[in-house]
């Protein structure tokens, strides 16, 4: 049976479309599938008005459970039912908000090229600071976050990184990314008042040779990285390694997977991923807040889209990171806007 | 785990596979799984139930009643859609048309939806004829859309709508269903007006045969009744369906269209 929503608004009156157009709109609706778009032709009314049209089928939208989609010209798109919620769509370890990224810091002891935010010994710290990052750990918990992940720069040239990364732990499983070249002095001690039960250390190492890494990342850093996944594995930690190719190389990784095994890291800690045209990096793979899924980046000047574009102004959600249970509900609603783009692009573009 | 319970349902719009897709998928979490199978029309799904090649027909009224005809009283209905409980036929008329009950309908044209639509044409005949009203006193226009559908796609209603606003015909009789769908008196003021609304009755039913045992269909009756509108999951296949719940049948609901098919010698089939 045609499905109809109980009658609850109120009559108003207001210029009126001629009275067959919404029975029209009835039967072209009631046949498409649910959640299809349907394009309903606007009757024009005085003065080639279709304002009083565009306005009937709103309310009637209300009323039914579907949607007025957009009104251009003589046309609206209705789409049959309401749009599927597309944060249901995702995975529930992929819907935004579920981690919480951090940058604790955005110099460096290196000067990568295809560094997604710039960094270098000469960068800015732009710290977030031990106290802003207490707060973030503590609002996460209530904004249901289920995993706190710093990254920087590196994190290891903060003084304090010992308590910053007390405070994630005393709240959340967290993973702390780092090059692995610092674990020596005050920073090994610092490491080593580390909860090894709450921390997971990411280090980064982009090949099984020196070669491939140390062209990008600096001469010597190779083994430096190598020896900090050592120090770590050797200090009780959990130890993911993480390699940035080029996207053509993602697929070329049978070698460095053996290498990974040598060095004891289990298939589920190793993270290859595909290097990002973004930051100083001069080609790698195009990403658009559009095109990302949203991972809630926090930096010292707001709330990212993404830690790929933590210092890129158009993914920028926020300068507000105060409360964080809003900067997570905005970064949803920009997401859930954006596929519903993307959805009705989809529909209304067939190439064949 | 038992074999899954077979449901015949007619596909009368491309949700209908949606609807039962959805429902599939849910019961397959009980003890009570299910598949189902779709039909053109209602009278091959109704000879689908009694030939045994479905365990569980999705019937509308009229095909509870050619359901009950033809097994002699001894089917069953398992349960219905709340809204299946208040089902009404509404006669509208061009707003300030003057209209006002049956009787005014004397010496008008009436359109009518298709001839197997218990809200459309079977019903409103039988009302107009308990209000002494026959064909020679009012003049019928039936617009026999989609036979065979029983009404559901509610086109011929729409069509009959359309009668009334092309002056090919006084008024119009329709479900209550469609009358909500062009939102009454108020969202298109100045063109229609309900100048008689039926009593209640009741729609479609969940029907099953003897040979289907209680053991067989009491798991998926209670599953059925467990959906729960506060579930997201369950609550977009109810909203599709046009229910918030699943209750018991309401068997008196149907005395009237068990009149009506009577007194106006309706074909068992369609």
């Amino acid at each position: 049976m045609v499905t109809i929503q109980p009658v609850t608004a109120a009559a108003t009156s207001h210029p009126t479309p001629p009275a067959g157009f919404l029975l029209d709109v009835i039967e072209q609706v009631g046949r498409a599938p649910r959640h299809a778009l349907v394009a309903v032709p606007l009757p024009p009314g005085h003065g080639h008005d279709v304002e009083p049209a565009v306005e009937t089928l709103r309310r009637w939208c209300e009323r039914t459970g579907n949607e007025l989609v957009s009104s251009s010209g003589n046309v609206a798109q209705v789409r049959c039912g309401r749009r599927r919620d597309p944060l249901a769509d995702l995975a529930p370890d992929l819907v935004p908000g579920t981690r919480l990224w951090m940058y604790t810091n955005f110099d460096c002891n290196l000067a990568c090229d295809y560094c997604c935010v710039r960094s270098s010994p000469q960068t800015a710290r732009a710290a977030l600071g031990a106290d802003r990052v207490r707060q973030l750990a503590n609002e996460a918990v209530r904004a249901g976050v289920s995993e706190l992940i710093l990254t920087g720069g590196e994190p290891f040239l903060l003084h304090d990184i010992a308590d910053l990364v007390g405070s994630c732990t005393d709240a959340l499983p967290t993973t702390l990314l780092t090059n692995g070249m610092l674990f020596k002095g005050r920073r090994l001690e610092a490491l080593r008042q580390m909860d090894r039960a709450r921390l997971t250390l990411q280090i980064s190492l982009d090949s099984p040779t020196a070669e491939t890494h140390d062209a990008h990342r600096g001469q010597g850093s190779w083994d430096r990285a190598v020896a900090g996944i050592a120090t770590a594995k050797a200090e009780g930690f959990r130890v993911k390694v993480a390699a940035t190719l080029p996207y053509e190389l993602t697929h070329v990784v049978g070698p460095f997977h053996a290498f990974l095994e040598t060095l004891g890291i289990p298939l589920g800690d190793r993270v290859i991923r595909a290097l990002a045209h973004r930051g100083v990096a001069e080609q790698g793979v195009e990403l658009t807040v559009e095109t990302l899924i949203p991972e809630v980046t926090v930096t010292s000047t707001g709330v990212y889209w993404h830690p790929v574009g933590a210092e890129h102004a158009d993914q920028l959600v926020t300068r507000d990171i105060f409360p964080l249970q809003d900067a997570i509900s905005q970064v949803r609603t920009q997401f859930s806007a954006y596929r519903a783009d993307a959805d009705a692009a989809a529909q209304w573009f067939p190439c064949a | 785990m038992p074999s899954p319970l077979l449901v015949g349902a007619v596909a009368y719009t491309p949700n209908v596979v949606l609807i039962w897709e959805g429902m599939r998928d849910y019961f397959a979490d009980t003890d009570a799984p299910m598949d189902f199978v779709l039909f053109s029309n209602y009278g091959r799904q109704v000879d689908a139930l009694i030939a045994g090649t479905i365990d569980i027909a999705w019937n509308t009224n009229l095909a509870w009643v050619r359901t009950v005809g033809q097994t002699n009283g001894e089917c069953r209905a398992l349960a219905m859609r709340d809204t299946d409980t208040v089902f009404q036929t509404v006669m509208v008329a061009p707003a300030g048309s003057g209209l006002s009950g049956l009787e005014s309908l004397r010496g008008r044209r009436l359109a009518l939806g298709s001839q197997d639509s218990a809200q459309a044409a079977i019903l409103p005949v039988h009302y107009l004829r308990e209000a002494g009203l026959g064909t020679d006193d009012v003049e019928l226009l039936r617009i026999n859309s989609d036979v065979g559908k029983h009404g559901d796609t509610g086109r011929s209603e729409l069509d009959a709508l359309r009668a009334v606003l092309d002056e090919r015909a006084d008024a119009a009789a329709i479900g209550i269903n469609t009358w909500e769908a062009i939102g009454r008196e108020e969202l298109m003021p100045g063109a229609f007006e309900a100048f008689w609304t039926s009593p209640t009755y009741s729609h479609c039913n969940f029907t099953v045969l003897p040979h289907l045992a209680p053991e067989r269909s009491d798991p998926w009756l209670k599953a059925l009744l467990a959906m729960d509108w506060e579930n997201p999951s369950h609550r977009e296949v109810l909203e599709m369906e046009g229910l918030r719940r699943w209750v018991p049948p309401e068997l008196d609901g149907y005395e009237s269209l068990f009149a009506a098919v009577k007194d106006q010698g309706l074909s068992t089939r369609w």
